[in-house]
């Protein structure tokens, strides 16, 4: 069999089996790449606010922090809504005290949680449609290190959530439809169905068997395009092109003769 | 007659399909070659060489004497720049107040710090020596320092990095390079020469090309990718168009 024949043979077997995933990567692959990534991310739901701390704001120190609570690490002196607080981990867990007299503010409640949703969307006038107290169970989209947490979801253009950490009361994810959309796009082009890792053995056997059929692929593509003096379809054309002119001529040689 | 209008209701012509297939693979089979052949080194890659943090070791936090202390007040009023939070950070087992002063979104983004003793009040300002000494402190190698270099983004190494950065380098097997942002101390990270080779197939599977458009980003939102992308999904497409039509012609023998 011709190295033409062969891969044409191949090209058509192998495709039967890793065309429906060259499908799927090249629609996966465009999605991913016409989509702006930080919007993907949902930065652009974030408002951009910059607040100044004012010294008479902060009347508990640092210092006072440490013998309260002496196990304290990563201490930060910032804002809740417009109030300074002091946000700060005791055993890998958050608590968060009022700058002014160190009183305990977490775990924050279901109105603390959506002032402070609304506060740092950037889209002032959107309404609320649900409110939620993640305790034990965190959805796929949400690291369980977050819990608990307060999902509010947004009434707004491709369902924004934000998730509000109740012991931290700041925003610690965001998640809309095209992100959400984004995910399930990641895991067909991985072919990991799970949790979106790319050293799977399916991936591989995919990869290793589209190569091969994108080489005999290949190959057709040279005899198909190239200019081939023997390609037997040029041939034929050729042929079919010669005869309608032979019959052209012909037929104007009869018209002159009439 | 009947076999020619059958072809003309319906959407495309199967010639023409085979004929966009053929002209497509011209155009995309380099493009489609370097995206299978680099998926195929994903794959297969060791992920944790990818990190480049081979030479990386986690910072020792040491105990600080809470009675020295200043009072977060006195430093927000004696801060020339206004101060929107402040952390209390360790740099080289010292307690440091960091202020920021414009914080981004994330770490990586365009950010403005500085940073004061928390005992004593002065500035630290991140110079060579202290960036070497931040650098020597999260590498576990066995390399000396062979150079220091302040560098403006884009960093080749650290392509998401937004702020002005400390390069340290190391003579290690690995050309192990440590990076330690300018203004806040942090350390932004690790980077080898594994890490790099990866980045390389990075590269070329986001067609992120520093020589096209606005140069190697880190990311995969670019012209010349969503051009081969939208090409690569109408030859995919019109693969899959003929696959089906052999199909239904019961082209699909075993003999």
């Amino acid at each position: 069999m011709s190295l033409h024949r062969t891969s044409r043979k191949y090209h058509k077997w192998l495709m039967l089996f890793v065309g429906l995933q060259l499908l799927t990567w090249s629609i996966t692959g465009t999605y991913m790449v016409l989509l702006d990534i930080d919007y993907i991310h949902g930065d652009t739901l974030v408002a951009k606010k910059q607040q100044v701390l004012a010294p008479d704001q902060v009347k508990y120190s640092f210092k006072e922090l440490l013998v309260a609570y002496p196990e304290a690490t990563q201490i930060e002196l910032g804002f809740m809504l417009n109030q300074a607080v002091y946000r700060f981990n005791v055993d890998k867990k958050k608590v968060l005290i009022s700058a002014l007299d160190g009183q305990q503010l977490s775990p924050i409640n279901e109105q603390l949680a959506i002032s402070i949703a609304q506060d740092t969307y950037d889209n002032k006038k959107v309404t609320i449609a649900k409110v939620q107290l993640l305790q034990n169970d965190a959805p796929n989209e949400l690291s369980r290190r977050h819990l608990p947490v307060w999902r509010i979801d947004f009434d707004d253009f491709a369902s924004p959530s934000f998730y509000i950490s109740a012991n931290s009361g700041q925003l610690v994810t965001k998640r809309h439809t095209y992100w959400r959309l984004f995910d399930w796009m990641f895991s067909f082009h991985v072919m990991d169905y799970i949790d979106g890792e790319a050293d799977n053995k399916l991936l591989l056997l995919f990869t290793v068997l589209a190569f091969i059929a994108s080489l005999f692929g290949l190959v057709l593509t040279y005899y198909r395009l190239a200019p081939h003096s023997r390609n037997p379809k040029n041939l034929a054309s050729k042929n079919k092109q010669d005869r309608a002119k032979h019959k052209r001529t012909n037929t104007e040689t009869a018209n002159e003769t009439r | 007659m009947k076999h020619v209008n059958k072809h003309k209701s319906k959407l495309f012509k199967l010639s023409t399909v085979k004929s966009l297939h053929k002209w497509l693979s011209l155009l995309v089979f380099i493009q489609l070659f370097i995206w299978l052949g680099t998926g195929l080194f994903f794959n297969l890659m060791d992920h944790n060489k990818a990190r480049g943090n081979h030479n990386k070791q986690a910072i020792v936090i040491q105990k600080i004497d809470n009675q020295r202390l200043l009072s977060a007040n006195s430093i927000i009023t004696s801060s020339s720049k206004p101060v929107s939070d402040v952390v209390l950070v360790q740099r080289l087992g010292q307690p440091y107040y960091l202020l920021a002063h414009d914080k981004g979104l994330y770490s990586h983004f365009k950010s403005n710090y500085s940073l004061v003793d928390a005992y004593s009040g002065i500035a630290l300002v991140i110079d060579k020596s202290i960036a070497s000494k931040l650098a020597q402190a999260s590498y576990k190698g066995t390399g000396d320092i062979s150079g220091v270099v302040k560098l403006e983004p884009p960093i080749a190494d650290m392509l998401k990095e937004k702020n002005t950065v400390w390069q340290v380098n190391f003579l290690d097997d690995l050309e192990t390079s440590v990076y330690v942002d300018a203004s806040s101390g942090r350390l932004v990270g690790h980077s080898n020469e594994d890490k790099r080779f990866v980045d390389f197939f990075f590269m070329l599977h986001f067609m992120d090309y520093p020589f096209l458009g606005e140069g190697s980003v880190g990311g995969f939102n670019n012209g010349q990718i969503t051009f081969f992308a939208l090409l690569t999904l109408i030859f995919c497409l019109t693969g899959f168009i003929w696959v089906i039509e052999l199909l239904r012609k019961g082209r699909y023998k075993f003999s």
